[in-house]
């Protein structure tokens, strides 16, 4: 049986991260996924880019008082690109 | 964190590690059973007290705080939510059980005089439903325990007169919001929150 390919957008480790943490959250803050995820901000901001881009999360931008607020959310797009990407994952380590 | 390429065993294991850190924050909900346990204890305790021993016509009016509870909570909920970094679903479903236990509550209130002010009994079984329900989804004991205090008072009250609920009433939110909210309370402090 052939392999399917690992989903691109998904199979790279910061982008696996801010998707794994926003599919179990209903929606998350940028300073949230950047302190879990421990990365820069510049390259958080490009990869949650890439995400929005490919439609697989949406980012609002509010204003918290004075403070610039950026919130990202899951879309069920995301979420089915989630579950497979899981799924081919599966068929990798499966012995 | 890079934005390396991973193994399909990384892969699995990152996911883990994220979806892990999501679950893993601890909420403090304190705030409201203390709120609602202090204005329920002092409201029941004036209802038994001014009803028993004096002539006063209206001793159902320390409820009125009630009020003052509900503006306190919607106010400061919806600063929480503003204020978040995140939003579980745990707290989402947590606020939607707590506002619909108190549109029922208020509801049997409003309409109490057609059951001739039978209302305790009713309320004592919705607060049991909320700290069975809140305890299991934060997994915190006393609030269930506190459940289980709800349902036996409310069992005792069906059989008393209304103004002997009170009494029940009180002894209720003190065993089921009082005491979890102060132990959740030393627990936030524990965990730094």
């Amino acid at each position: 049986m052939a392999f399917k390919a690992l989903d691109p957008l998904l199979h790279s480790q910061l982008r696996l991260a801010v998707m794994s943490l926003l599919i179990s959250v209903e929606s998350a803050d940028f300073v949230y996924i950047k302190e879990q995820t421990g990365a820069t901000a510049g390259n958080l901001s490009v990869q949650i880019d890439k995400l929005s881009n490919a439609e697989y999360i949406t980012v609002t931008k509010g204003y918290e008082g004075k403070k610039p607020k950026t919130t990202c959310k899951v879309t069920s797009k995301g979420v089915d690109a989630f579950e497979a990407y899981v799924k081919t994952l599966q068929q990798y380590i499966k012995p | 964190m890079e934005d390396k390429e991973l193994t399909p065993e990384e892969s699995l294991s990152l996911i883990n590690n994220m979806i892990g850190r999501a679950r893993k924050r601890y909420t403090d909900n304190s705030f409201y059973f203390l709120l609602w346990g202090w204005i329920v204890t002092v409201a029941s305790l004036a209802h038994y007290i001014l009803g028993m021993y004096t002539s006063f016509e209206h001793p159902y009016i320390g409820w009125t705080l009630t009020i003052a509870g509900a503006v306190i909570s919607a106010i400061r909920g919806s600063k929480q939510r503003d204020k978040a970094v995140v939003h579980n679903y745990t707290d989402k479903m947590y606020g939607w059980l707590w506002m619909c236990l108190g549109i029922a509550m208020f509801t049997i209130i409003f309409n109490g005089q057609l059951i001739n002010w039978n209302t305790v009994p009713f309320v004592l079984l919705f607060a049991g439903v909320g700290t069975a329900v809140s305890g299991a989804m934060m997994g915190f004991k006393p609030l269930q325990f506190g459940a289980i205090a709800f349902w036996v008072l409310a069992i005792v009250a069906f059989r008393l007169p209304e103004i002997y609920q009170m009494l029940l009433m009180a002894l209720g939110v003190i065993v089921g919001y009082l005491l979890p909210g102060y132990i959740m309370k030393a627990n936030a402090k524990k965990h730094g929150i």
